[in-house]
């Protein structure tokens, strides 16, 4: 029987590809592209949340954050996409 | 003597400020366009409140990116003077001119509202005509107006006389009245020779007593304070 | 002509019967792209055909009338040159669903209303309801509606200025966020969103073109049910950045006097922009898809006529204009493109890689047919009539007025306010929270304008008719106790579905409501908005009817204007207007779990008397400050007055004009038609024999004192005594309460 343990995971909140990001795109076209950086194609913005969570699995543990971003509203669907990334411990 | 008011894609208080310093204080004011702004043209420059750039990535970090501050760094060396507002002074910090940084404000949110100042540097060039200790009716609006530095830093702009404004409450004390948690409730400070000064609260809000809810016009004073220091 | 390239899965809202009619109108079939075109311009949020009929009752001329309802904006004149536009929109289904971007985006459409017709915009307000705070997914709404109001009007540099926020059940599934937004101009420079010379070319300034928003207007114009939260394209986000630049782009572009029409893109897009320009001037267009800037690469003619992307502004230049204007956009760093030109065809032709997709005279798709709905008197009015009782009467008057005071309708929206900059601008004479409503200076002149936003959904729910006409005279009142003369209004009606006779009677007796009270005031309404279907798809349950007014007055003297709070100690309180027993709706009532009741009826002619009196003392200097009686009753505003104003009060009710009443009654009924003022000792014979004159009852009531005590007396008893500082607490603390138990204040 596995014993629970500390797991990462880490969420980013974007908005969604039909959605605007007018964060990223103006940093991308007032910034990065002004400054001469020809290769960067685009930047998108975003949130970033860390979490450590005790499960079993690490797949136990990025459903639990996934059920609890939609719960409480960590983000909107109608406009945000969700990453969650899960792996071993806080190392 | 002339004036610039330097404004920015997002500035919004350009023209609050050059209303007061045309119609109040009664200097000659121009408003140039950032990527225009040539400072041996002027005696002085001002950075005006707004949201630069949509205050994207962090308030003042797109402008500061901006040929202006290559002039601004100029006039810093030559001993012209320079004021930032709010924006103007998150611009500043971003840009290496002033010390430290401007950070989310503690409560998470936009605040708006009358504060009190009080002086604590009087040889700056916002703070000539004020003497030290003098309490100052001037509105905040912001959401990033919390400054921070490290330890050492912070010693050093007290050691050399740095520190221009604190939040107090109506007594002059430092109970009760930081409004966005503020290390050491700091509203503004200035650069090492003191002609640089950047501070969050409104000063062109607060200085006609018709719009001051405490009818005084002690912004003014700031402005007034700009003039006599180019003066001498 | 090309039949092309548009997916064959578009969504068609048109009935039938519309269908043909259009077929009709045109002369042949629509291909798919006029189709689609037609399909948004004819929604409901577009057309206002359930609507277009009933609202032609409102009375909209007037001799300060400058543009009255049908442009983007009305204008109204402020004398010697000075215009004011202003214009009230709604933005209810996307915030129901998006709460931050949906009101973020709001406020954006409403300053482009105002922007375009070359006036600056100077102030916002915001007009909010919500479900009951004690729910999580209501406080979710309501933070996050006043987040993205913010950010939104904040990073833009106009200031919000005013606004009212309601509670109550009924707007649980169906929040309302309605906008509205004030700019000062001159008569001189005013532009139109017509086209009227053939020749001139049409260029789109803004953002980007994308797939964002296609279809807002017809999800606007249904009822939300549980597949809404997967309807993707419908909310967008807000750049106010963007919008921040459009706006001083565009003002700069105006100064040159090139720009001959302009017209902002919101609802319906591009195909609404064109239209509507095209026949307010009588004009064609003819356009060429492949050179507008757009955001995704491969998107049909279908997508981008109706694309509703933000931040975009449709203008006509003169050819001779062109080069100076377009240099003015590449200085500001936005794109452009320049998309066509004015035509003498009257008819809207859109072009693709050289061939014809769309030729259709813009009547077809402006004129969309009006449709007579059915109305009937719903049942729970014929239920409730009869009944005026109240089950929970609270033990004592004082506990009373804490209860009240706590209640999110009535308690201080200073959690609200602080997060909107309401300095920026240096004109806000009167902040939020100072007077009865917000006042801008005009900078370097004596003259300020007041705003203000009304409606009372409890009352307006037991009776559309003198609700909404109560709504009217409350908003006008109010704009009366700054010190200004009012000018004229525009409304905001949100209702449930239309099709639903019990709903548009609602609707029919809300306008007529309105009428009622505009004309007895001689006061026009210059422009407004409707918003249908605000209501729960599986529950039915709508909204409480709610008309919002705007109303926008003139101060000729900054020395007239007034503030709200007690100003010295030993100053006289006069009550003037008469208090009637009328409980209905009021929040005593729907605190103490009250039953039925009447709702306070007013007329225009004793609202006249009042608002002339109090005109008149406020021009002769006798007013130190004046509050009218709303939510609350006499009770809750001096409570107020006190609060705000740090001093106590001694009051006495023998005097007070009034029907016979019982204490609860004078205390909290919400009778119309009434004011407090307080003036100095020696001036009040005056003041009751110019209230006399004006045929409105008036009686000194109290003094103000230095106590912490407002005291009520009644018949030689003390009915109720209230600490001043227990008070103040109950009405700030009550929000910041809901929202967050452990809130740092800010």
């Amino acid at each position: 029987m596995t014993k629970a343990c500390d797991y990462v995971v880490e969420v980013i909140i974007e908005n969604k590809k039909l959605a605007k990001d007018p964060e990223g795109e103006t940093i991308y076209r007032e910034l990065v592209n002004k400054s001469g950086y020809d290769q960067i194609q685009s930047v998108r913005s975003g949130k970033y949340l860390r979490f450590i969570v005790n499960t079993k699995t690490s797949k136990d543990a990025k459903k639990l954050v996934q059920d609890l971003c939609n719960d409480l509203r960590i983000y909107n669907p109608v406009v945000h996409s969700l990453q969650v990334t899960a792996r071993g411990n806080s190392q | 003597m002339k004036l610039a008011v330097i404004q920015y894609p997002g500035s919004n208080c350009d023209y609050d400020v050059i209303h007061v310093l045309r119609n109040l204080v009664g200097i000659e004011t121009e408003l140039v366009w950032h990527r225009n702004f040539n400072q041996s043209e002027f005696d002085a420059a001002i950075l005006p409140g707004g949201f630069s750039y949509g205050d994207y990535l962090r308030a003042g970090a797109i402008a500061a990116h901006s040929p202006s501050l290559n002039e601004v760094k100029e006039m810093s060396q030559e001993g012209k003077v320079v004021l930032g507002i709010c924006n103007g002074f998150q611009i500043l910090v971003e840009a290496g001119v002033l010390p430290g940084a401007l950070l989310r404000n503690d409560c998470l949110r936009f605040v708006c509202k009358w504060v009190n100042l009080r002086v604590c540097s009087s040889r700056t060039s916002a703070t000539k005509l004020i003497p030290e200790g003098g309490l100052l009716h001037i509105p905040i609006a912001h959401s990033e107006g919390r400054y921070v530095n490290k330890n050492n830093d912070l010693k050093k702009l007290y050691e050399n006389d740095q520190i221009v404004f604190k939040y107090v409450n109506e007594k002059g004390e430092e109970i009760n009245s930081n409004p966005n948690g503020s290390l050491d409730n700091i509203a503004g400070i200035c650069n090492l020779d003191g002609n640089i000064v950047g501070l969050m609260p409104h000063p062109e809000r607060a200085s006609e007593p018709s719009i001051n809810p405490y009818g005084s016009d002690d912004g003014l004073l700031v402005f007034e304070s700009m003039l006599n220091y180019i003066n001498h | 002509m090309n039949l092309l390239l548009s997916p064959t899965n578009i969504n068609i809202n048109l009935s039938e019967e519309e269908l043909n009619q259009a077929e009709k109108m045109l002369g042949r079939k629509p291909n798919s792209v006029e189709l689609g075109m037609i399909d948004v311009m004819w929604s409901e949020h577009c057309s206002y055909k359930s609507s277009k009929l009933v609202l032609k009752k409102l009375p909209t001329k007037g001799k300060r009338v400058i543009v009255g309802p049908g442009y983007d904006s009305g204008i109204v004149d402020l004398r010697d040159g000075d215009v004011a536009a202003f214009k009230i929109e709604s933005h209810n289904h996307p915030s129901a669903i998006e709460p931050y971007n949906g009101a973020a985006t709001g406020i954006g459409g409403i300053i482009r209303d105002i922007l375009c017709t070359n006036c600056r915009p100077i102030g916002l307000l915001d007009s909010l309801r919500f479900g009951e705070l004690r729910k999580g997914h209501n406080r979710w709404l309501f933070l996050n509606v006043v987040r993205g109001i913010a950010d939104y009007g904040n990073c833009c540099g106009i200031p919000t200025v005013a606004g009212e926020i309601e509670f109550d059940e009924s707007f649980e599934s169906n929040c309302l966020v309605n906008v509205a937004c004030v700019g000062i101009g001159r008569k001189e420079n005013i532009v139109l969103g017509r086209m009227e010379n053939p020749g001139d070319n049409i260029v789109l300034l803004g953002g980007s073109t994308g797939r964002d928003g296609i279809h807002g207007v017809t999800f606007a114009s249904k009822v939300i049910s549980d597949g809404s939260e997967e309807d993707r394209p419908s909310v967008q986000v807000g750049d106010p950045f963007t919008k921040k630049v459009v706006i001083e782009a565009t003002l700069e572009a105006l100064k040159t006097g090139y720009v001959r029409g302009l017209k902002d893109l919101g609802g319906g897009g591009l195909t609404c922009g064109l239209s509507e320009m095209s026949s307010k001037g009588g004009v064609g267009v003819e356009i060429d898809i492949d050179k507008i800037h757009v955001r995704e690469g491969e998107m049909t003619p279908y997508e981008i006529m109706i694309s509703e992307s933000q931040e975009r502004m449709l203008f006509a230049i003169m050819p001779e204009g062109l080069n100076k204007i377009l240099n003015i956009f590449k200085k500001w760093e936005i794109p452009y493109s320049v998309i066509g030109r004015v035509t003498d065809t009257c008819r809207i032709i859109v072009k693709k890689d050289g061939s014809i997709v769309v030729s259709i005279p813009p009547e077809i798709l402006t004129d969309a047919p009006a449709i007579k709905r059915k109305s009937r008197k719903p049942g729970y009015l014929k239920e409730i009539s009869n009944k005026d009782g109240i089950k929970n009467k609270p033990k004592d008057i004082s506990l009373a007025v804490y209860t009240l005071l706590k209640t999110p309708n009535i308690a201080s929206k200073e959690f609200v306010f602080r997060q909107y900059d309401h300095e920026v601008g240096v004109r806000t004479i009167n902040k939020p929270g100072d007077g009865d409503a917000a006042v801008l200076r005009l900078l370097g002149k004596n003259k300020a304008i007041a705003i203000k936003s009304d409606c009372n959904s409890f009352h307006s729910y037991l009776d559309p008719f003198y609700g909404h006409a109560g709504a009217v005279a409350e908003s006008i009142r109010n704009l009366v106790a700054v010190g200004s003369e009012p000018i004229a209004i525009v409304d905001c009606c949100n209702f449930g579905n239309p099709e639903d006779p019990e709903i548009y009677w609602q609707f029919e007796k809300s306008i007529d409501g309105l009428v009622y009270m505009l004309t007895g005031l001689e006061i026009p309404c210059v422009g407004g908005n409707v918003s249908f279907y605000n209501e729960d798809d599986r529950t039915r349950n709508a909204v409480k009817p709610t008309i919002v007014i705007v109303s926008i007055g003139l101060i000729g003297n900054l020395d007239w204007i007034t503030k709200l709070n007690f100003k010295e100690e030993g100053d006289s309180i006069i009550a003037v207007g008469k208090t009637f027993p009328e409980m209905g709706g009021s929040q005593y009532y729907l605190r103490f779990k009250g039953i039925g009741g009447r709702v306070p009826r007013t007329t225009p002619e004793k609202e006249k008397s009042s608002i002339r009196a109090v005109q008149t003392l406020i021009q002769n200097g006798y007013i130190n400050s004046a509050h009218d009686c709303s939510k609350g009753g006499l009770a809750i505003a001096l409570a107020t007055m006190a609060i705000n104003g740090e001093f106590g009060a001694e009051l006495n009710l023998d005097q007070l004009p009034k029907a016979s009443a019982s204490i609860d009654e004078l205390m909290f009924s919400e009778s119309h038609a009434r004011f407090i003022v307080t003036s100095k000792k020696e001036d009040v014979n005056n003041i009751i024999k110019l209230c006399r004159k004006n045929n409105v009852p008036a009686a000194e009531i109290g003094e103000v004192t230095e106590t912490n005590s407002l005291s009520f007396k009644y018949k030689k008893k003390i009915i109720a005594k209230c600490e001043v500082d227990k008070m103040k607490k109950c009405w700030e603390e009550a929000i910041p309460r809901f929202v967050s138990p452990t809130l740092k204040r800010g």
